[in-house]
């Protein structure tokens, strides 16, 4: 558990660690916190000949502009948790932190290698996938922005391209009166989540006017459902029946299941964390109601 | 002055050992760094079963700096050989490095040694092996099919060993029997996983002809007898030692191949070598556990007496007999412990050890006895819920209540508190009783109150060995204690402590004999100078290790006793030994230092009595009785399970344990509190996967799930004290307890909340849920 000999670059700018990505290819790697890339070299699973290390590069505010908020790929996850912005805009997302391993992962790891790194039941791509989230990739050719929903593609698969680092992401904020929650299980606390679920509501005197669901364990790549988002909209708060919607999740998704999870298991309790989270969503709305 | 010092024996004395543990200044393997090393990083198999044609290391011949490579071609005959003298056994050894066929995944291939344990790494994916596939034997259906080829070539099926074991008449059990309760359970593979990994450090000294290892072990003199047989060197020229092992489990508690391979290749090479096994390798070809199946057929009375048990017991062992407690020891220990703390006088047991192309098991903490238990208390459970009975009341109705008890085999108990731990654990369960029944009806969550209760055979040494025929042949251990000019000690113990406490607790029972204050003491340990022993396994240390340094240190008080009366002029019986001080019984001002008694037999030989031979110092061992010593102890969980998700919450657990004299609290309560923990991970979450192959599927931290701190509650302890007869101070053994009761405790309290007998371990969440919706669809 050793990882095979490479050569080491610590950036002093964007522009270097451009420069570097730029001359070495498909050859180099960035590392951010290396909480995950660390240990695929120690597997040998990652072989990078060069590190381009871009812990000197900023790119680490968490700024408002435009309705959106835009947090720098150096954001590392502790850091959401005691942020007004994040408290006040992205509800969701804060509740979604505290499930991501544990404190020490928690202060090393960033937002763009946890993006870049695409675990299927991670929790901030899924936060990029429920919010909408344009991610910013930046290389010697200039910048370009891929939503969220195009950005994943697989398991441990995006679409930065050799060369390419992500700079940013930009997370809409949710519009007017909102709530938000988010719901996970593993087996253990910390664990990568067998199955979670995430919703925004957007409301406006006791309707709710614009929902946005992220489901995550149903398939490689955290997905919105469409359908139940569409149900949502244009429902009362009150009259809202989280456990109907959950069971309809459980309908539209068919999860595959591994030697630790069965299919059948993790179908259920992915619509069982859906009901849990629209519950909590709806409740939390209510209660901050007038 | 009144010199009168605390009794030692029974205080909770904070561990001497812990500053140094605690404070990084502990010395593990990868801390011994002889100069000019080579470093070897071990190839292994990738595929679960071939014929292995050839191993082309050409790649590696012109690489800068040079390496050097071994494979089976290069060891001659050099195997780890394990055979318990069954006639029914299939003899096989597993050659050092792989020779014509590989049997499991992670088995050695080549060894490749390097300037640098990255150029090594770098080097061993170079090697390539050319296989000629054969199809796995992956389950124990596949072992035990007859059309199945075998895993060695002159075997004549898949079974290392089947044998039985019987007492009593069964037949007539049946025939009175009421009810007939049949169960089939099963406990998954997966063992004791420390901290830190296996690794040795071997050199050679061609002057002297003298090979020092280090390693990673829990029996240092074994592996220095292995080494000197294998590679013909004479036992006087071989030292081994055991550096601070970060946690052993019983894993460390045989005699690996990679020992006597690494201090071959430093005789080879001309050079210390150095293997630190790696967290993959650890996972996959260290030693796995358990992976029991039982088949119990109990017979009942109307009353509800158990008259009569007959067991089948399947182990799958793998691929190679581990030394020295060899294939046959798992399956045997659970055939042998199965009737447990009961009063029932018919017994059969089938037991079998079947070969597949998995990773050796071998011993971890509880050896089969963790199987066993969470068959027979399934069992009891099963048979109360049939019956219509309680729990409790049903076990207490054919718990052993009079001692010494004579059982079905013929092993001796002695005395033990079984029934006032049950009740005891009645008592402290009764508000977790009333909670459970409030949940009954919820639809969404369920609490349920789960209990084990067993015995622990411990030590247990030569006749036990003996009769088992196993290869480990001896249980005794040994002690040397030296009393130096400055009147401090040194105890060179026979045991290895790598977690046990023993550098505080054998100081304790020390002190107390000699009068000399703990810190004073130091225990030496986990090193073949000291006399020889079998090593710190079988919760041994305490009753045996503990009754030898007692011995010793005895032998020697009598001698200081004999200075002091000379040197203070008072007779023999008068004086007595206390806060490092002789003194004259009820004259406490005429007393002399034990330093100046010390120093009078060693220095100033001319205070000595004349006629005394000079010299402060005894050797003792103590063996384990015939049967050993049995512990009880009552475990109990108290579950909380959600049944849309499957997760489980652990809201208490509890344990009444009675393990004779308590040498230190402290230490009883640590190594219960560590044993539960390991238990629930046996019981929830620790699983070796294979898949069809015979591929690992479990191979890192993120797969193979271990417990972590914030699912484990409070961890109660409650102690009786019943001190034996059978060993010098009392003491009963108590290392392994803790981890032998959670997968029944936790099982009963699965079974009593979803109302659905429980046949497996582990018990996940995906696992419960199932359960749950079985139960409620009325399965
Ligand atoms: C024990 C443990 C438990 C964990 N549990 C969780 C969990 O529950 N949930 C969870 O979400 N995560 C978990 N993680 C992963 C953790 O969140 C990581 O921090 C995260 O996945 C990667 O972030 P990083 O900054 O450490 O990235 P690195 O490890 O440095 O890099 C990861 C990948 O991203 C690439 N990369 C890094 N930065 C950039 C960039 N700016 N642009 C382009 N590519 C980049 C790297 O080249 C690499 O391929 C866990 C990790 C560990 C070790």
């Amino acid at each position: 558990m050793r990882p095979k000999e490479f050569v080491y670059h610590r950036a002093r700018d964007l522009d270097h660690a451009l420069a570097l990505l730029a001359e070495h290819g498909e050859e180099a790697r960035p590392i951010s916190g290396g909480q995950s890339l660390v240990p695929m070299m120690n597997l040998r699973l990652a072989r990078p000949d060069h590190l381009v290390d871009v812990n000197d590069l900023g790119l680490d505010e968490i700024r408002e502009e435009a309705g959106a908020l835009h947090v720098g790929a150096m954001v590392r996850h502790e850091r959401y948790l005691t942020d007004p912005l994040i408290r006040r805009h992205l509800p969701a997302l804060l509740e979604a932190v505290h499930w991501i391993g544990h404190p020490t992962i928690r202060r090393n790891g960033t937002l763009g290698g946890s993006l870049c790194h695409a675990d299927p039941t991670a929790e901030l791509p899924a936060m990029a996938v429920l919010h909408g989230a344009r991610i910013v990739l930046a290389s010697t050719a200039g910048r370009r922005e891929v939503a969220a929903c195009d950005f994943f593609k697989g398991a441990y698969m995006t679409d930065v391209q050799p060369g390419e680092m992500l700079v940013s992401v930009i997370f809409p904020c949710p519009q007017g009166a909102h709530s938000g929650a988010f719901e996970e299980l593993g087996e253990r606390l910390g664990d990568f989540a067998m199955g979670s679920f995430g919703v925004v509501l957007e409301h406006e005197g006791g309707v709710i006017r614009r929902a946005a669901t992220v489901c995550g364990g149903a398939k490689m790549t955290p997905i919105r459902l469409p359908e139940i988002e569409a149900a949502l909209q244009g429902q009362t708060l009150a009259g809202l029946d989280a456990a109907a919607l959950g069971d309809r999740v459980t309908g539209l998704i068919a999860p595959a299941g591994d030697f630790q999870v069965s299919a059948e298991y993790r179908r259920a309790l992915i619509g069982e964390l859906a009901g849990r989270a629209l519950q909590r969503a709806r409740d939390i709305a209510l209660n901050a109601q007038p | 002055m009144k010199a009168e010092t605390p009794r030692q024996i029974g205080a909770r004395v904070l561990r001497l050992e812990d500053p140094r543990l605690l404070s990084g200044r502990a010395r593990y393997i990868d801390d011994i760094r002889p100069a000019n090393c080579l470093h070897l990083k071990f190839v292994r198999a990738q595929v679960a079963h071939a014929r292995l044609l050839d191993v082309d290391t050409s790649m590696l011949a012109d690489l800068e700096p040079a390496v050097t490579v071994f494979t089976g071609k290069d060891i001659g005959k050099l195997s780890m050989k394990s055979h318990q003298d069954y006639p029914e056994m299939q003899y096989a050894e597993q050659p050092l490095l792989a020779q014509g066929r590989v049997r499991f995944v992670g088995e050695p291939i080549a060894a490749v040694l390097a300037e640098d344990a990255y150029l090594a790494e770098d080097a061993a994916e170079m090697v390539f092996a050319d296989f000629d596939f054969l199809d796995p034997v992956t389950t124990m259906e596949q072992a035990l099919d007859p059309a199945v080829q075998p895993l060695f070539d002159h075997w004549k099926n898949n079974t290392w060993v089947e044998r039985q074991m019987k007492g009593g008449d069964l037949q007539a059990a049946r025939a009175a029997a009421a009810h007939v309760i049949r169960r089939t359970y099963t406990n998954q593979r997966h063992t004791g996983v420390p901290m830190e990994g296996r690794g040795v450090v071997a050199e050679y000294d061609p002057g002297q002809r003298f090979l020092t290892v280090w390693s990673s072990t829990q029996m240092p003199h074994l592996v220095r007898t292995y080494i000197a047989e294998e590679l013909g060197l004479p036992e006087s020229r071989i030292r081994v030692i055991a550096p601070d092992v970060g946690g052993g489990f019983g894993v460390k508690g045989q005699v690996f191949g990679e020992e006597v391979l690494v201090a071959w290749c430093a005789i080879q090479t001309g050079r210390p070598v150095k293997w630190i096994e790696d967290r993959r390798e650890n996972l996959m070809a260290s030693i796995h556990a358990r992976d029991h199946r039982h088949t119990l057929e109990a017979y009942v009375s109307a009353e509800g007496r158990l008259l009569g048990l007959k067991a089948d017991i399947t182990v799958d062992i793998g691929a190679y007999s581990t030394y020295p407690f060899s294939a046959a020891g798992e399956s045997g220990m659970a055939a042998k412990v199965m009737p447990g703390p009961y009063d029932f006088q018919a017994y059969e047991a089938t037991f079998r050890s079947l070969a597949t192309n998995k990773c050796p098991n071998g011993t971890y903490r509880g050896v089969a006895r963790p199987s066993a238990v969470f068959s027979q208390e399934r069992l009891m459970d099963d048979i109360a819920r049939e019956i219509g009975m309680d729990p409790i009341a049903f076990r207490l109705k054919n718990i052993i209540r009079t001692f010494p008890y004579r059982n079905v085999l013929g092993f001796s108990y002695d005395p033990g508190s079984y029934v006032e731990s049950l009740e005891k654990t009645r008592e402290l369960l009764a508000p977790d009783f009333a909670r459970a029944s409030a949940t009954a009806g919820d639809p969404n969550r369920r609490i349920g109150v789960g209990i084990a209760c067993f015995i622990e055979q411990t030590a247990h040494g030569t006749p036990d060995f003996t009769r088992r025929r196993v290869p480990i042949e001896t249980g005794y251990i040994a002690a040397r204690l030296e009393v130096m000019t400055d009147g401090h000690v040194l105890i060179d113990l026979g045991l290895q402590n790598h977690g046990q406490g023993l550098e505080t607790t054998m100081a304790q029972v020390a002190s107390d004999a000699l009068g000399i204050t703990p810190d004073r003491i130091y225990v030496r340990h986990g090193d073949t100078s000291a006399p020889y022993s079998v090593g710190t396994w079988g919760s041994r240390g305490g009753p045996l290790g503990g009754g030898a340094v007692h011995l010793a240190a005895t032998e020697i008080a009598g001698k200081m006793r004999a200075i002091a009366a000379h040197l203070l002029q008072a007779p023999v019986g008068s004086v007595q030994l206390g806060d490092n001080k002789a003194f004259v019984s009820d004259q406490p001002d005429r007393f002399v230092d034990l330093a100046y008694v010390a120093r009078s037999a060693l220095r100033n030989v001319d205070r000595l009595p004349e006629g005394m031979a000079p010299g402060l110092a005894a050797e003792a061992s103590v063996d384990g009785p015939k049967d050993g010593s049995y512990s009880n102890a009552v475990h109990a969980a108290v579950v909380d399970i959600d049944l849309r998700t499957g997760k489980l919450k652990l809201l208490r657990y509890v344990v009444v344990e009675d393990c004779g004299t308590i040498l230190n609290p402290l230490v009883v309560d640590g190594q219960v509190r560590g044993g539960v923990v390991q238990g629930i991970g046996s019981a929830l979450w620790e699983h070796f996967v294979y898949d069809a192959e015979g591929q690992p599927l479990t191979t890192s931290f993120a797969d193979y799930l271990m417990p972590q701190a914030p699912e484990i509650p409070m961890i109660e302890v409650h102690h009786f004290e019943t001190p034996t007869s059978l060993t010098p101070l009392g003491a009963k053994g108590l290392g392994e307890g803790g981890a032998i009761g959670p997968p029944a405790a936790i099982a009963n309290a699965v079974t009593h909340a979803l109302d659905i007998g429980v046949t497996g371990t582990p018990l996940t969440a995906s696992v419960l849920w199932h359960l749950a919706k079985t139960a409620r669809e009325g399965g």
